[in-house]
């Protein structure tokens, strides 16, 4: 029934916001470099979107193992995983090591919800253990027209590009 | 001399009037793990969480995020710093703690000198010598505070008692950040007070130049608000002295300090 009726507000909520055009995705394209040390340990990285009020609206996604140290990942920390634990368990996967990967955001909130258009911030935020810790941050407006950006590497993440179709 | 630094010692943790800042350091803010043991640093020192001299961990609690006040599980005390170690085991918002209660005394001159007896005003007239001139009671506290917090944090730790002076923190202690506005409010014996002197000071000041250290002070409503420009931990040091119209004081000499620490945005 739950199920149901999300479903049922899914494609109501579609249908108000993307009459008949093709939906709006974010895609999100970022690098974790190659580290020369003694001692490599993979990076803990989220990846989530905070609305205008800098408020998280949804975690995209979360690669870390233990829990001692998801309060590295500081921002991450204080504003999803500290409190959303239930939401850190769904959404998190394995570490990952140095490359190059693609994610997507489609509008929707934690909850499923779409989001009204507005201005939103996507945020990528690196910690890894006896290195460094790098976030880093774009802006864009969901609704709008279709937007490309780029944001320079940083010792925990390589060239971030961002792509609003 | 072992009686003198205990004396001055003594008189840290119920006077502001020393040179010596009394601090607690928690070895954590932040944690993510449950079941996690805190170590805590006690000390009185002139330069933040330059340890110099360490300090009785009698009066040292733990307030839990359900508002149960406990003892440290062990501590120790050290000649630069003393420690203390306890175990999280729930989620949320914890106060640590060294405050004793606050003490009495009666100062006054009798025969030239100028001389005092711990007594409050109450108590004071059965005690002081018939001779005794320019009598003042004065009360006397100081605490030294910090808070830790558990996964999500809560507020029941932070409760005021409504004796002496205290800080309401509107801004959470675990939600303070570096380049973002604080606001807090300080309270005596529950009410707000304006113009209580703070100083604000970041720890490293041992290898800068410039302590940068800040004067700030309270507001009419006894609001402080500043902005941490830099992440990292920090003492708020604060006192107020005032003339009471207390049943038991004719001045009321309050310290506090609290550490925290600003995280990076």
């Amino acid at each position: 029934m739950r199920t149901l009726l999300f479903t049922a507000a899914l494609l109501l909520g579609l249908s108000l916001i993307a009459p008949a055009s093709k939906a709006q995705e974010l895609t999100i394209s970022l690098e974790l470099p190659v580290i020369e040390t003694a001692q490599y340990y993979r990076p803990y990285v989220a990846v989530w979107v905070e609305d205008d009020a800098q408020q998280s609206v949804r975690l995209i996604a979360l690669w870390r193992k233990e829990p001692d140290w998801l309060k590295d990942i500081r921002r991450f920390w204080r504003k999803i995983g500290r409190s959303e634990t239930e939401l850190v368990d769904a959404r998190t996967g394995a570490t990952r090591t140095p490359g190059r990967y693609q994610l997507s955001w489609d509008g929707l909130d934690d909850a499923g919800k779409p989001l009204p258009a507005g201005e939103y911030t996507v945020f990528v935020e690196a910690s890894r253990e006896q290195g460094g810790r790098s976030l880093q941050r774009q802006s864009f407006q969901w609704g709008g027209t279709a937007q490309h950006y780029t944001q320079e590497a940083m010792p925990e993440l390589g060239e971030l590009k961002i792509t609003l179709n | 001399m072992k009686n003198i630094i205990a004396a001055t010692l003594l008189a840290l943790c119920s006077s502001a009037a020393t040179a010596h800042t009394l601090w607690v350091l928690p070895s954590h803010f932040v944690l993510s793990s449950e079941d996690s043991w805190i170590s805590v640093d006690l000390s009185a020192a002139n330069m933040t969480f330059v340890a110099d001299r360490g300090v009785s961990p009698n009066n040292l609690t733990i307030v839990f995020p359900d508002g149960e006040r406990h003892a440290f599980a062990q501590s120790y005390q050290g000649k630069r710093k003393s420690q203390a170690d306890h175990q999280l085991t729930m989620d949320g918002t914890y106060r640590i703690e060294l405050a004793g209660p606050a003490r009495y005394f009666t100062f006054f001159q009798q025969d030239g000198q100028r001389r005092r007896i711990a007594a409050n005003k109450q108590e004071r007239s059965a005690q002081l010598p018939a001779n005794a001139s320019e009598v003042l009671t004065t009360r006397s506290r100081s605490r030294a505070l910090s808070f830790v917090s558990v996964n999500a944090p809560n507020q029941t730790a932070l409760a005021l008692s409504k004796e002496g002076l205290e800080l309401k923190l509107l801004t959470h202690p675990a939600d303070v950040v570096a380049t973002e506005p604080v606001r807090w409010q300080f309270m005596l014996d529950g009410k707000p007070v304006a113009d209580v002197q703070v100083e604000l000071s970041r720890e490293g000041e041992l290898y800068r130049d410039d302590a940068g250290r800040e004067l700030l002070s309270s507001d009419a409503q006894g609001y402080l608000t500043f902005t941490p420009q830099e992440a990292g931990r920090y003492v708020l040091e604060a006192s107020v002295q005032l003339d009471s119209t207390d049943a038991l004081t004719d001045r009321v000499r309050e310290s506090l300090t609290l550490t925290f620490e600003a995280a990076l945005p």
